[in-house]
């Protein structure tokens, strides 16, 4: 399609692909984006319609398994316990996620330090700090300043905090009598209008697509300032391979049209922006003479480490009626209480709990997340004495990397354009397994100190892995790492990596913030080091 | 007890036996008590049409889920599909608990108005501000793991009050050990 090459030419339109490109079109660059998935428009979400239910568990579901459209590709998951999560479109996965925003703590970037295990990161929260605050500038994050579990801020939230509801008040005044953490909830979702964007209306179906525009999409936020700038977003185009010259410098990429339609679009840089499923993916699918193990992949880690949060449920159930099918989803209040190490707990690392609203009628009547499936006359006193009368507590355990839990490419399925689908193999950790359990006794306690009368727990939930994560880390050591401290290739010089495959550890928090702030500080130094990159001749 | 049926019509893949026993199958899910009515009176016709014009993917569950091979009696069918069929199982119960909580006088009775618009009042102060639940937070102190130090983070001049933390902050917020991360 293209002859002239670009300057960047990114693979991806989601969360970190966005960031990038807006960075890049500010300082002038000639910037192309291929993006497999479509625009969709905020009329298109069914979250204002009778059967949004339905559609949360089919067209609009979150795992592409459950799609199966066109523009995703399966994710073979038969072996591995959670199911990843992810959304193929203009925005990616912000389009479906919750929108919480909590930022990674000090102590996730050194982990081997602190506690003996895994790795350190190549640079600090400190280091990251100022992205952090132009990433929520940019996002449009609302939330209450001084959560004392993170270091003092010099910048506030650029927006107040969103409601925490009947539900969140009962847990906050459950914490303040036990002495435990609790802070309202940043969520990149708006509390008042900004940035020409509608706030928040509390419809809670923030996972099907938020038809206000009120939670942070990067279709919204950043593509059309992108866009006005003169970038070029190439929709329905797939990227089957990453090319490379002799010099083993990346020329561009194959893509794929909606028709079958092969193309080549050379670039100087090819930043990636997929996930830590499609990124390594990808670069598995580039495999050469040059690079027989898959580009970039001299470590022998492309594709290991594969990191997803496991997650468990903790349900309490109230008297009182909570409202609480409303409210963003996103969460509502957060507790950090046991997120750092304490060696007694008899594992390291901790866990972030949020708590989020439980659903409407059609959820709750169906077989609950716990199993339980409740028919014949007492069908009604369960969905009355659920629906609007839940708490739910999320918990998001720390997963430690593991070369064991990787990606490989199937031999046997493809998505619609006949590229092969990535197999994810992946178990839970005996570490993250206690700290599940340790954590789920603790939010039992929460909840009951709330005055919850019932608790129902899912121990470990199969359709929970939104938070792809490690599977193209960063580090110094290019025997020890794929990615160097800016996201470069330390094998492609002009070859990055932005999305949540580089995170090192997995912290225990929602990622989006810290991928994010990530990509922006990768992109500032492209910027700075521009006269000093190599590029393709 | 199908009417009118076209063959555009999503409910064309039900014969009369099917829906029959798609009626007997939703008063055995969802029977007639507590002042809720029965899904076999709810989930209609129209109902029914509503729930596969909005996820036509359901009617080739259905229709396997309501075969006559599987028997007339609901319990037995009900474990079977259970045991060896769970995803034409799945299309079943969705059908119907979709059909019954997608209809007016149901949501009415369990007092659920669908997922509303309510407006956020941003510039109203919290009410967990005004009762102090965020103050005992503050008065705790920091929660972080200082990297530098390995332990709880201790940050001088940190506001102990809400109203204290916005009646301004030190310059540039640095406290503690929290600079160099250790690094």
């Amino acid at each position: 399609m293209a002859t002239d090459p670009a300057d960047v030419l990114i693979v991806g339109a989601g969360a970190s692909g966005a960031v990038v490109a807006k960075r890049l079109a500010e300082a002038g660059f000639s910037v192309v984006c291929l993006e497999q998935g479509e625009w969709h428009a905020k009329e298109d979400y069914p979250g204002t319609r009778l059967d949004w239910e339905l559609q949360a568990r089919k067209a609009w579901a979150t795992s592409p398994n459950i799609r199966e459209l066109p523009q995703d590709y399966p994710v073979v998951a038969d072996d591995s316990p959670v199911e990843p999560l992810m959304f193929n479109a203009v925005g990616g996965s912000t389009i479906i996620f919750a929108g919480a925003w909590p930022r990674a703590l000090p102590s996730d970037f050194r982990v081997r330090s602190l506690d003996g295990i895994a790795d350190d990161w190549p640079l600090t929260y400190h280091e990251l700090l100022p992205y952090f605050y132009r990433t929520d500038r940019d996002f449009g994050v609302s939330g209450l300043p001084g959560d004392p579990a993170y270091p003092p801020d010099s910048e506030d939230a650029p927006l107040p905090p969103l409601p925490i509801g009947a539900a969140g008040m009962k847990v906050a005044r459950a914490h303040t009598r036990l002495g435990w953490h609790w802070w309202p909830e940043f969520n990149s979702i708006l509390s008042a209008p900004y940035d020409g964007r509608r706030p928040c209306v509390q419809r809670s179906t923030c996972q099907s697509g938020c038809n206000e525009g009120a939670k942070a999409s990067t279709d919204q936020t950043h593509w059309p300032k992108a866009m006005a700038l003169g970038t070029r977003l190439v929709t329905g185009a797939r990227v089957r391979r990453i090319e490379t010259n002799e010099a083993g410098l990346a020329t561009g990429a194959t893509w794929i049209d909606r028709e079958g339609g092969e193309h080549f679009e050379p670039a100087r840089v090819v930043v990636l922006a997929g996930n830590a499923i499609g990124t390594p993916r990808l670069l598995l699918l580039s495999a050469s003479s040059r690079f027989p193990d898959g580009l970039a992949n001299s470590s022998g880690l492309v594709g290991k480490r594969l990191m997803m949060h496991p997650f468990a449920n903790v349900a309490g159930l109230f008297e009182d009626p909570l409202l609480s099918w409303q409210g963003q989803f996103g969460d509502l209040i957060e507790s950090l209480e046991f997120y750092e190490t304490d060696e007694k707990r008899g594992f390291v690392r901790g866990a972030r709990w949020g708590l989020a609203p439980t659903g409407g009628p059609i959820n709750t009547a169906l077989p609950s997340r716990a199993g339980e499936q409740i028919w014949g006359p007492d069908h009604h006193l369960h969905v009355k004495t659920h629906l609007g009368h839940g708490a739910n507590w999320g918990l998001f355990a720390e997963d430690l990397p593991d070369e064991a839990n990787h990606i490989t490419l199937s031999k046997t399925v493809t998505d619609s354009s006949g590229v092969p689908a990535p197999e994810v193999h992946y178990s839970m950790a005996d570490n993250a397994r206690r700290m599940l359990d340790f954590h789920i006794e603790r939010a039992t306690e929460s909840l009951q100190e709330a005055g919850a009368y019932k608790i129902e727990v899912d121990r470990l939930m199969r359709y929970s892995g939104w938070h792809l994560l490690g599977t193209t880390r960063m580090g110094d050591d290019p025997a020890t790492s794929v990615l160097d401290r800016w996201n470069r290739a330390h094998d492609v010089p002009n070859l990055y990596v932005v999305d949540g495959s580089c995170f090192v550890t997995s912290t225990g928090v929602n990622p989006t913030s810290t991928i994010v702030a990530i990509a922006l500080r990768a992109t500032d130094h492209m910027i700075e080091s521009r006269f000093n990159q190599q590029v393709p001749a | 007890m199908t009417t009118d049926t076209t063959s555009d019509d999503p409910l064309a893949a039900l014969d009369g036996t099917a829906r029959a026993t798609l009626a007997a199958i939703a008063d055995h899910l969802i029977p007639a008590a507590h002042g809720m009515p029965s899904a076999a009176d709810i989930v209609t016709d129209g109902r029914l049409r509503f729930v596969l014009g909005a996820r036509p993917d359901l009617a080739e569950g259905l229709v396997a889920a309501l075969r006559p091979g599987l028997g007339v009696d609901v319990a037995s069918r009900l474990a079977t599909l259970q045991r060896d069929e769970p995803a034409n199982l799945g299309a079943l119960q969705l059908a119907i608990v979709a059909g019954y909580y997608t209809d007016k006088r149901v949501r009415e009775l369990i007092g659920y108005p669908g997922q509303e618009a309510i407006e956020v009042k941003s510039w109203l102060l919290p009410e967990y501000i005004e009762e102090g639940l965020i103050d005992k937070v503050l008065e705790r102190g920091a929660v972080w793991r200082d990297p530098a130090t390995g332990d709880r983070a201790v940050v001088e001049g940190l506001p102990q009050t809400y109203a204290e933390r916005f009646a301004g902050m030190p310059d540039d917020s640095q406290g503690g050990h929290d600079g160099p991360d250790g690094a």
